[in-house]
């Protein structure tokens, strides 16, 4: 085995016998479990809470008209009741929580422009959808019936057409498309768990460099190896170390999520392609050792953890950029912002993989995309080993990137 | 063989090593001395590569220091440190596999310098409960334990008790004897006495005095003679081989001249008079060190650290 398989080894073994390391490994399936199902459990159709129905009064309504409309309010668990007298009069009600809400009704529906609901949590999108949808349509059918449609045609005369879109792909093909919520939510996936991961193994990284410096094993490393050796086998063996974690969690907590998932209605899978698939895990893994080699520089550059974070910040931010940007990049792909951000290395791996799924990059793009993400990873590590041949002197010192570059050039 | 020729290092204004040149030979113990800050480590990091000169060049057995000679290097480094959660015995192997040390030749040394340094308990244990100077006992076997050719200790008896620097100076002897060429910064004269074969002097990065040690003491050293002896002493024929002769009627004391050998001033005396008592009193390093650089000591103690 050559220096650098022995450096990896060491750093996995490291990195793997280390408590947090395993109590995280154990944990994490079970916080990813919780963290997938809470939010559905929590805002998802109250039943699955088992929590009581929303009651809702419908104040003025006449008491056939709440009759008709109720069972498609039952559907989503919501009681409504036709009550009479003044709006005023439930409002302690409502305060009191014997009621969630009241609506207005006026007395002709046919004429009606605008319904007030008024209840505590002005936000419940859920009650407030249904409403608008149920209370809508059944105005809109009043309505037609006093304009003379037969009751039997109304439904029907309703209803709007299904929309299906297709894209036209750059080989001519016409293909069924994922709607903006899938993609939305794969792209929104895959930034937010790179974001936790750069996060949680980019510092692990970081701070080991760092180590190597304040604990003064580096000068003994250097006597038998090249600074970059060291520095490829630490990142090498720490990653696969992640890797490991990364595979037992998913492994176990898609066997929980099976296991209980359907229990809670949830299914697992955002409907992605093998294609896209592929494209996820090359830009995952892309990303993850440009942000390492990126850690292992600050490591090297840093004095203490302290500073390490400090330094870190800037180059998290461009972690959240495609997250916060995540909304025009799916819309305006072809915007030169968003070419230019997917070729980029630091924000490339996010940005390119959502242009990739909504079909607007061209294959020289997601080729040239990869190709700068290497070239600068490979850079960075290059930088990060001379920062910390460098840095050997500098113990003690803050860091100076001009410092760094004039002795980066002498050598 | 190490051959420095003129290497030069500036850490911005401070120049640390300036126009430093010497040669070891092999198999010998080559002492590298100088008063704090004097620029013996940087040197030491110069010649493993971990610095880099501005000027001058490193030769190591005629060419610059290849990537494969690092196995046949063994060095400690003045900063000491190991990895903090790693038993020794662990740590150690890893370091000696480094070197590409065969792993069965490894494991009977090691047991038998830990046996030599009283660590035999702390095998399996980690750093983190060693006291200073055993943690520099495992580091001084880490930087031996793969039998390199050459060794590179950077003041490696700093912070010894009596007992640990004994122990220490034998192990470096018997290196020493092995063939081994041995190259150790010190500012500990006694010691560097003691096991040095030719030494270097540095001072404010630059060479002070260089040479074997018995070379620098004629050199440098004023010995004195003390004479108790009946009869009469022609002092005049002794000029040109003492000085500062203070007389007494049955006793004299007399420094030697520069270059004037102590025997030869006994065989003039012994066709004077009748010699009861001759001694050579050498001065010891310690005083050579003193007077070479207690000026720049001084001053020196102000500068930065190495």
């Amino acid at each position: 085995m050559g220096k650098l398989g022995k450096i990896i080894r060491m750093e996995f073994r490291l990195t793997v016998a280390n408590k947090v390391f395993i109590i995280l490994t154990i944990v994490g399936p079970f916080l990813i479990a919780a963290v997938t199902i809470l939010p559905s459990l929590l805002s998802g159709s109250g039943g699955a809470m088992g929590g009581p129905a929303t009651r809702i009064a419908l104040v003025g309504a006449d008491p056939r008209f709440v009759q008709e409309i109720s069972p498609a309010f039952l559907q989503a668990k919501i009681e409504v009741s036709a009550v009479q007298g003044s709006a005023e009069s439930l409002d302690p009600q409502v305060q009191a929580g014997v009621i969630d809400g009241y609506l207005v009704m006026p007395a002709d529906l046919s004429k009606v422009a605008r319904l007030e609901y008024v209840s505590k949590n002005a936000v419940d999108f859920r009650v407030i959808s249904v409403l608008q949808g149920v209370i809508g349509k059944a105005i809109v059918a009043q309505r037609l019936i006093k304009a003379g449609v037969p009751p039997l045609q109304v439904a029907s005369l309703t209803q709007s057409p299904a929309f299906e879109t297709r894209q036209l792909t750059h080989n001519g093909e016409k293909k069924k498309n994922s709607d903006f919520v899938t993609v939305l939510m794969t792209g929104l996936t895959f930034a937010m768990l790179l974001y936790m991961t750069v996060l949680l193994y980019g510092q692990v990284i970081g701070r080991s460099v760092l180590t190597e410096k304040t604990s003064k094993t580096v000068e003994i490393m250097l006597s038998s190896v090249r600074p970059m050796d060291l520095l490829f086998g630490k990142i090498l063996g720490k990653a696969l170390a992640s890797l490991l974690q990364y595979g037992i969690w998913v492994t176990v907590s898609a066997a929980v999520l099976k296991l209980i998932g359907p229990r809670f209605g949830l299914s697992i899978g955002f409907g992605l392609t093998m294609s896209t698939l592929a494209y996820l895990v090359l830009f995952f893994i892309l990303a993850y050792f440009l942000y390492c080699s990126l850690y292992a520089a600050l490591g090297a550059a840093s004095e203490d953890e302290q500073h390490l974070g400090q330094l870190a910040w800037p180059m998290v931010i461009f972690l959240v950029i495609p997250i916060v940007m995540i909304s025009p990049i799916i819309t305006t792909p072809q915007a030169p912002v968003i070419i230019g951000l997917s070729l980029f290395p630091l924000t490339a791996p996010i940005v390119m993989f959502l242009r990739i799924l909504v079909g607007a990059a061209r294959p020289w793009e997601i080729l040239v995309s990869i190709g700068l993400i290497i070239a600068a990873t490979a850079g960075v590590i290059w930088l990060s080993a001379r920062i910390f041949q460098v840095g050997i002197l500098m113990t003690g010192k803050r860091f100076k990137f001009r410092e760094v570059l004039r002795l980066a050039r002498s050598r | 063989m190490i051959e420095l020729q003129s290497v030069s290092k500036s850490f911005g204004q401070l120049r640390a090593v300036s126009e430093i040149s010497f040669a070891t030979r092999d198999g010998e113990i080559f002492g590298l001395l100088g008063p704090n800050g004097a620029g013996k480590s940087t040197t030491i990091k110069m010649i493993m590569n971990i610095l880099a000169p501005d000027s001058g060049s490193i030769l190591f057995n005629g060419s610059p220091l290849r990537e494969a000679d690092k196995d046949r290097i063994g060095y400690l480094p003045e900063e000491r440190g190991l990895y903090r959660k790693v038993k020794i015995n662990e740590m150690l192997h890893y370091l000696a596999s480094l070197k590409n040390a065969d792993r069965s030749s490894v494991e009977k040394r090691l047991d038998e310098w830990l046996a030599r340094f009283n660590l035999v308990e702390w095998k399996t244990r980690t750093p983190e409960t060693l006291s200073k100077g055993m943690a520099q006992k495992v580091q001084f076997i880490a930087s031996i334990l793969h039998d390199p050719e050459f060794i590179f200790l950077d003041e490696p008896f700093s912070g010894l008790d009596p007992v640990s620097t004994d122990v220490l100076r034998e192990a470096v002897l018997e290196l020493g004897s092995m063939g081994k060429t041995i190259l150790f910064s010190t500012h500990n004269m006694e010691v560097a006495e003691k096991i040095c074969s030719r030494l270097l002097v540095i001072d404010h990065g630059r060479e002070v005095i260089s040479g074997s040690l018995a070379d620098i003491k004629s050199r440098y050293g004023h010995n004195s003679v003390a004479v108790e002896f009946d009869g009469t002493i022609d002092f005049e024929s002794l000029s040109g081989m003492v000085r500062n002769v203070s007389r007494f009627p049955r006793w004299v004391e007399m420094e030697l001249a520069e270059g004037a050998s102590s025997q030869a001033l006994l065989k003039s005396l012994l066709g004077q008079v009748s010699v009861r008592r001759f001694e050579v009193v050498s001065p010891s390093l310690h005083q050579i060190f003193v007077e070479l650089v207690g000026e720049g000591g001084k001053s020196g103690s102000e500068k930065a650290g190495e």
